[in-house]
């Protein structure tokens, strides 16, 4: 029962977000390693310059996403029962949904 | 003891069973996976904290002085940075850079020991 | 030298249970499979196996040695630690001792379609292949169907039925490269869904274990390369210096 290509779309979503993910941990431990924030306003006008909101807020669409396949992996290689996958596979889906809200809200909240 | 549909035995003794280095990289990185997507809900929090104000953000880095929370940051640093690598040997494997035994074999002892390194240099920066 | 070997047989024993054997072996007793034959010559003639070309071509004698699955045939006795462990390859239904049930695994084999798949009208002589679109088949023709790699596969353990398992894929990638074959894209988008080619995590066990030396996830990683559309290496893949069983 093959409706879309989603074993080869999961598999790609996975290594794009990786890579995504890979280069901002290197940027951002370069920066926190060279020009740490060492207070509250230095920490929050760093995360407010929109270059860094955005691509902090690309990151965490990247994690969730990245999660997803990879948790999901996880689900279907050992839960067998198919209502039990369905329904763990759907608890997933609304908590990254639920952590995709919260990032969302604390970034736009960022910008007051 | 395992039983197969029709009811023969089966041998899945994972105790019996050799892992050669490649596995355990590769059981590694899953559960490192998963200990990852569970801490992402508290690193969320943090990051929340942190921005509600100067008082949020001193007690963020308030909760860091913990001896527990120092051990279980070190212990997500293990797993981002064993993820990360066996994350990379696999981009690369994708590539056909490495994915030959020999060179894949190595590659798993580096990922599986810089993980470890990374851990203990977190630990030697926290405690 | 000193035995443990897997024992079941389902007339008589309710579980399967391991069996201690200590044989004197001949000086000509070279591999794992004389030292067994001499077992069954000596000790207990009701030892069961499969066996039959004792030259590491068939694929027959194929079982967990010592957790390592391998062909007894061509395991040199010298190198092993005692007392070997002799258990039937992992995952498969155990029909008696060291006898296992292949269906499933040649159900997958089967599923990738085995066979060069051409409609076109035949030519007089044979279908022409150059030498270099030969070549491509290199590291992936070579495979004798002895499941080795599949029955130590932990994604085979978890989704048998629905996992095709590396011994299929390297034999889909065989004809996915066979200049000769008018498929493939069929064969690949039959590969493209959650479980038939994409439980493969790439752990590679089965290129670990492979007594002729493939590399079936080297095979698998080309085939996800094709079917992203990437011009990916095409040739033939080399063949390893198959790790001892020790």
């Amino acid at each position: 029962m093959r409706t879309t290509v989603t074993g080869l779309r999961a598999w790609l979503v996975q290594r794009v977000t990786a890579v995504y993910m890979l280069l901002f941990i290197l940027l951002f431990l370069a920066h926190a390693i060279v020009d740490p924030p060492h207070s509250y306003p230095a920490w929050r006008a760093w995360l407010m310059n929109s270059g860094v909101s955005i691509a902090t807020g690309v990151f965490f669409a990247a994690l969730l996403a990245h999660a997803w396949v990879g948790v999901r992996d996880v689900i279907i290689d050992y839960v067998h029962p198919v209502a039990l996958r369905v329904c763990l596979l759907a608890l997933l889906g609304f908590g990254l949904a639920a952590m995709a809200a919260w990032v969302m809200r604390i970034l736009w909240m960022l910008h007051g | 003891m395992p039983v197969s549909s029709n009811r023969r035995p089966v041998f899945l003794n994972l105790a019996k069973i050799q892992m050669p280095v490649g596995s355990l990289t590769s059981i590694t990185h899953r559960v490192t996976g998963m200990l990852l997507a569970v801490g992402v809900p508290f690193c969320i929090y943090l990051l929340d904290l942190s921005l509600q104000g100067p008082l949020g953000y001193g007690q963020a880095i308030a909760t860091l002085d913990n001896l527990w929370v120092k051990g279980m940051l070190i212990l997500l640093i293990w797993a981002l940075a064993h993820h990360l690598l066996a994350g990379v040997r696999h981009l690369l494997s994708d590539i056909d850079i490495g994915s030959q035994l020999p060179a894949a074999r190595r590659s798993a002892w580096i990922v599986n020991l810089g993980g470890v390194g990374v851990a203990l240099l977190a630990a030697g920066a926290l405690l | 030298m000193r035995f443990s070997i897997f024992r079941y047989n389902p007339e008589r024993d309710e579980k399967p249970y391991m069996q201690a054997f200590e044989v004197d072996l001949e000086p000509t007793d070279r591999m794992l499979l004389d030292a067994i034959l001499r077992i069954k010559d000596t000790r207990d003639d009701s030892l069961t196996l499969r066996k039959s070309c004792r030259e590491g071509v068939c694929g027959s004698d194929a079982m967990n040695i010592n957790g390592r699955n391998g062909l007894a045939c061509v395991t040199p006795l010298r190198e092993l630690r005692e007392p070997v462990e002799l258990r039937p390859l992992p995952s498969f239904p155990v029909i008696r001792d060291l006898v296992v049930d292949m269906t499933q695994f040649f159900k997958q084999y089967h599923s990738i379609k085995p066979y060069l798949v051409n409609d076109e009208d035949p030519p007089e002589k044979e279908r022409p292949q150059s030498p270099q679109e030969r070549d491509k088949l290199d590291g992936s023709y070579e495979c004798i169907l002895c499941a080795c790699c599949t029955s130590q596969c932990p994604s085979s353990w978890w989704n048998p039925d629905k996992f095709v398992g590396p011994a299929g894929l390297i034999q889909a990638y065989r004809f996915i490269v066979d200049s000769r074959d008018r498929a493939t894209q069929e064969r690949l988008d039959d590969l493209n869904d959650p479980y038939r080619l994409f439980r493969c995590r790439t752990i590679m066990n089965c290129t670990e274990v492979c007594p002729k030396g493939l590399s079936p996830s080297r095979a698998i990683e080309r085939i996800r390369l094709k079917m992203l559309k990437v011009d990916g290496d095409d040739g033939g893949m080399e063949l390893h210096r198959v790790p001892p069983i020790r």
